[in-house]
């Protein structure tokens, strides 16, 4: 049952950003990866991460993502007409790397595949709480610290002259 | 749980390369550039989430956490970036932003 | 004793070191006073140490060098060569510097002159009372330093520079066959005492002995300028007249004969050795005299004469006669400082004009210069019972006293030099006082400059008695140095005055001869001759043989051109070029790959995701 949820949901993630990458306006490439991170937190929902799902939903397909659509109203290129889509040019050195990449790292995946799987075991939001703020409480504060700074730089970089 | 690691790992070096080809092939936008970032830090997380359930450790999901809040602290400079440079050229076209010629 | 040492060398180094540092400060009368003061404290440092003399004395002031087995202390030796010679040192020296008060006293830079004069004295006599080898080369290397800095002393001219040039490369080939030598002799001993390799001599094997001392003969050559590292002397007469009366007449170039002396004990166990270096004075003095026959320039006849007479003293020591040896240069030091320091009276008095066919007449003109200069040439000529006659003739009568074709055929030599030597003594006693006047000025200067050439003339004309022969009583030097090795042949009165008649007879028959040539009415022929073109005979020697022209042709030429072909072809074309080629051609490719940096973001994001890409895809090669 959740392998079948598994592969339906790769499917879903893998279209969606497919269309994502080749959307012809940036609006509806954002919409796509909405889909596809909507997807991929409930991958990570079945990878016994609840809590990192929860946060993918609300940072990433909520925060970010409107962020993009804020930025992409602010500086009015909601025109299709006026942007140009990639050509067959640029598009074969990406396909080529992605080939290459993503056939690497299938051929290291499987070849480094262990003889038995190890038993899954799910990680309660306690476990994953007291190992955050016990033992990367240092990471966190310095994360605090590096948000406070883009802030600041965005800030710098946004105000007018 | 039953899924195979290394379809796990398949799914997640797909979306890296996707997000790699949205990078390279979208030179005429820069905010197409950052989505394909966004896609192949998220295949990233996955990975890290992936092994946090393999071998029940949470630091796996932790980093996928602080990587979320690196991206969103990356995303708010480069988008303010963006718009600065909208500012200044009147466009989004990278190979506009030519003054690093060596 | 000691202190008498220590003083002696101490006072002409402290005159020197003072009037190097501070001598443009002080008044000139002191600095003048000064390095006088310091060049007779030494010599009466000097006799008082004569006067305690019994024995020799071996002093050790503190250390010099020093690592591992390698000593070489501050050590003087005093014995009867060292002895003799500092004291006739210390004394034509004070005379010199007397001399230079004068004829130097238009000159403006007479600090550096005087701190050289007296860093020269006290470098000879740091060479003549050093104990250990290295001291010895400290001593003959200061010597030729002071030699170059003071023939070069009006360095403004290029000449002048390059004379001085000349004499320092020069006798620098004969220092470093000394330096292989006393390298050699170290690590043969591992000492470098000079009376312990005295005495260790007989240990060695014959050949080395023999290699040993054709290297210090080689060092003795250039610092005394013998056949064939003579070119550097003549040239060196363009430093002031004092100067060449002083180092390069009486003193520093008789070291290397010094030189060969001190080692005597060691090197004449050698018969090759001494062969050679016999050989090597009797061709010089031959060489010297012949040159001596044609020269029109002062000084230079007075140069080549001493060539020749320092021949002599190597034939001297060839033939075993340290002390023949030694008395000659003892004597030839005062009649030759003597003839040069009378040159500098008449260069004065002739305004600076050195052509002997261009003066005449100053014997009325000069008397107190003439008769010093007549009792010097008389020296030089060996007219007999001059001090010039015995001591030339103990060499004569040593060489004569060998055995075997080769001192026999050197014998008749240095006989056919005496008679020549005679000729041109006199030829320039004619030339220059007698015929016809010319004008010359005299002032008050030149009063004192002349008073200095009495007690030289003296002593040089009586210097006979320091060894007399042993029909007259015997000489003084040779119980002196009786001890002293060195194998003289004892030889029987009759055999003596029969030597010395036919050394005699010759001298003055050199003296009828240029008397016949140069005096009275054909001298005006002479004069007159010497306006035209010097015929093939004369141009040989007058040029010394073109020795110069010689060496010029094998060794300065190839030598300029192959740093020519070094420079424009090793060093311009391969060194230099490949460096550009290289360096082009790294600039070529940066800027080819420069091209890869156009500022594009795309085209960087593309490069660095090639780059990853094929790095995974080595790493699933390998694992495929």
């Amino acid at each position: 049952m959740e392998a079948i949820l598994f592969y339906i949901l790769s499917a879903v993630t893998l279209i969606g950003t497919l269309c994502a990458i080749t959307a012809r306006q940036a609006v509806r490439a954002i919409v796509y990866l909405v889909t596809s991170f909507f997807s991929l937190a409930l991958i990570f929902y079945l990878l016994g991460a609840p809590l990192v799902a929860a946060f993918e939903v609300i940072i990433y397909a909520g925060a970010i993502m409107v962020l993009f659509m804020f930025v992409i109203m602010m500086l009015d290129l909601g025109h299709p007409e006026k942007l140009t889509f990639p050509k067959i040019r640029d598009w074969w050195p990406a396909v080529l790397l992605l080939a290459v990449i993503a056939g690497s790292i299938l051929i290291l995946a499987v070849s480094r595949e262990p003889a038995t799987a190890p038993g899954f075991t799910a990680i309660t939001v306690r476990e994953f709480s007291q190992a955050l703020f016990k033992r990367y409480g240092v990471a966190v504060e310095i994360i605090s610290m590096q948000l406070l700074f883009a802030l600041v730089g965005a800030l710098y970089l946004g105000r007018r002259r | 749980m039953i899924i195979p690691f290394y379809h796990v790992l398949i799914l997640a070096s797909l979306l890296f390369g996707m997000g790699l080809a949205c990078v390279v092939a979208w030179r005429t936008n820069v905010i197409m550039m950052l989505i394909g970032i966004e896609i192949m830090l998220n295949s990233v997380m996955l990975t890290f989430v992936e092994g946090s359930a393999r071998w029940g450790i949470a630091d796996g999901q932790l980093f996928a956490l602080m990587l979320i809040a690196l991206t969103s602290a990356e995303v708010s400079l480069a988008l303010a970036m963006v718009v600065y440079l909208h500012r200044r050229k009147q466009s989004v076209n990278t190979d506009d932003y030519g003054s690093m010629n060596g | 004793m000691t202190l008498y040492l220590a003083l002696m060398l101490l006072f002409p180094l402290l005159g020197g070191t003072v009037s190097a540092l501070a001598g443009r400060k002080l008044p000139r009368r002191l600095v003048e006073a000064g390095v006088c003061a310091a060049v007779w404290a030494s010599f009466v440092c000097a006799v008082l140490a004569a006067a305690s003399y019994r024995g020799p004395v071996s002093v050790e002031f503190g250390r010099w060098l020093s690592a591992f087995d390698l000593q070489a202390p501050i050590h003087l030796y005093l014995d009867p060569l060292s002895l003799s010679l500092s004291v006739m040192i210390c004394f034509v020296c004070g005379l010199i510097h007397v001399y230079s008060v004068y004829y130097m006293a238009d000159q403006a830079d007479y600090a550096r002159f005087f701190a050289l004069l007296n860093l020269f004295v006290f470098a000879m006599l740091t060479l003549i009372l050093a104990e250990n080898l290295p001291l010895l080369y400290l001593g003959w290397e200061g010597v030729g330093l002071c030699s170059y800095l003071l023939v070069g002393f009006w360095y403004t001219d290029s000449n002048n520079a390059t004379a001085g040039r000349k004499a320092f490369i020069t006798t620098r080939i004969g220092d470093t066959a000394l330096l292989v030598g006393i390298a050699w002799l170290f690590q043969l001993f591992g000492t470098f005492s000079i009376p312990q390799i005295n005495g260790m001599g007989f240990l060695l094997p014959h050949g080395i002995v023999t290699a040993i001392g054709i290297l210090f003969l080689v060092g003795a050559m250039g610092k005394s300028a013998q056949v064939p590292l003579m070119v550097w002397l003549p040239d060196a007469m363009a430093g002031p007249t004092p100067v060449s009366a002083m180092i390069h007449a009486a003193t520093m170039v008789t070291a290397g004969v010094y030189l060969l002396s001190r080692m005597f004990p060691f090197i004449g166990g050698s018969a090759v050795t001494c062969a050679a270096i016999a050989i090597t004075g009797g061709i010089t003095a031959f060489y010297g005299a012949t040159c001596a026959l044609a020269q029109r320039d002062l000084k230079k006849v007075l140069a080549f004469s001493t060539i020749s007479q320092i021949g002599y003293m190597m034939l001297g020591v060839g033939a075993g006669a340290i002390t023949a040896a030694t008395f000659h240069l003892l004597v030839h030091a005062f009649f030759k400082a003597l003839l040069f320091l009378g040159a500098g009276c008449v260069i004065t008095a002739m305004h600076h004009e050195q052509d002997i066919y261009k003066m005449g007449g100053l014997k009325d003109r000069l008397p107190l210069t003439f008769w010093p200069f007549l009792a010097g040439a008389a020296c030089l000529a060996g007219i007999p019972l001059t001090g010039g006659f015995f001591s030339k003739d103990s060499i004569l009568a040593a060489v004569f006293l060998k055995e075997g074709t080769l001192y026999t055929s050197l014998y008749l030599l240095a006989l056919l030099t005496a008679l020549l030597t005679s000729y041109y003594s006199f030829r320039l006693i004619y030339l220059v006082f007698f015929g016809s006047q010319v004008h010359v000025h005299t002032h008050g200067e030149l009063k004192v400059m002349q008073w200095v050439l009495v007690p030289l003339a003296l002593l040089g004309l009586f210097g006979g008695v320091l060894d007399l022969p042993g029909y007259l009583g015997g000489g003084f030097l040779d119980s002196f140095f009786g001890h002293q090795a060195g194998g003289e042949v004892g030889h029987s009165a009759a055999q003596e005055v029969a030597l010395q008649g036919v050394a005699a007879t010759l001298a003055i028959f050199g003296l009828l001869a240029a008397h016949w040539r140069y005096g009275g009415k054909s001298r005006v022929d002479r004069v007159r001759e010497s306006s035209t073109r010097p015929s093939p005979l004369y141009a040989f020697l007058l040029n010394g043989w073109y020795f110069d022209r010689l060496y010029h042709a094998i060794l300065i030429r190839p030598y300029e051109y192959l740093s020519g072909i070094l420079w424009e072809k090793v060093d311009e074309g391969v060194i230099d070029d490949s460096l550009d080629g290289m360096s082009s051609g790294l600039g070529i490719t940066g800027r080819w790959l420069g091209r890869w940096s156009t500022g594009k973001v795309s085209l960087y994001i593309l490069s660095f995701a090639a780059g990853g890409a094929v790095v995974l895809g080595y790493l699933a090669w390998l694992t495929l």
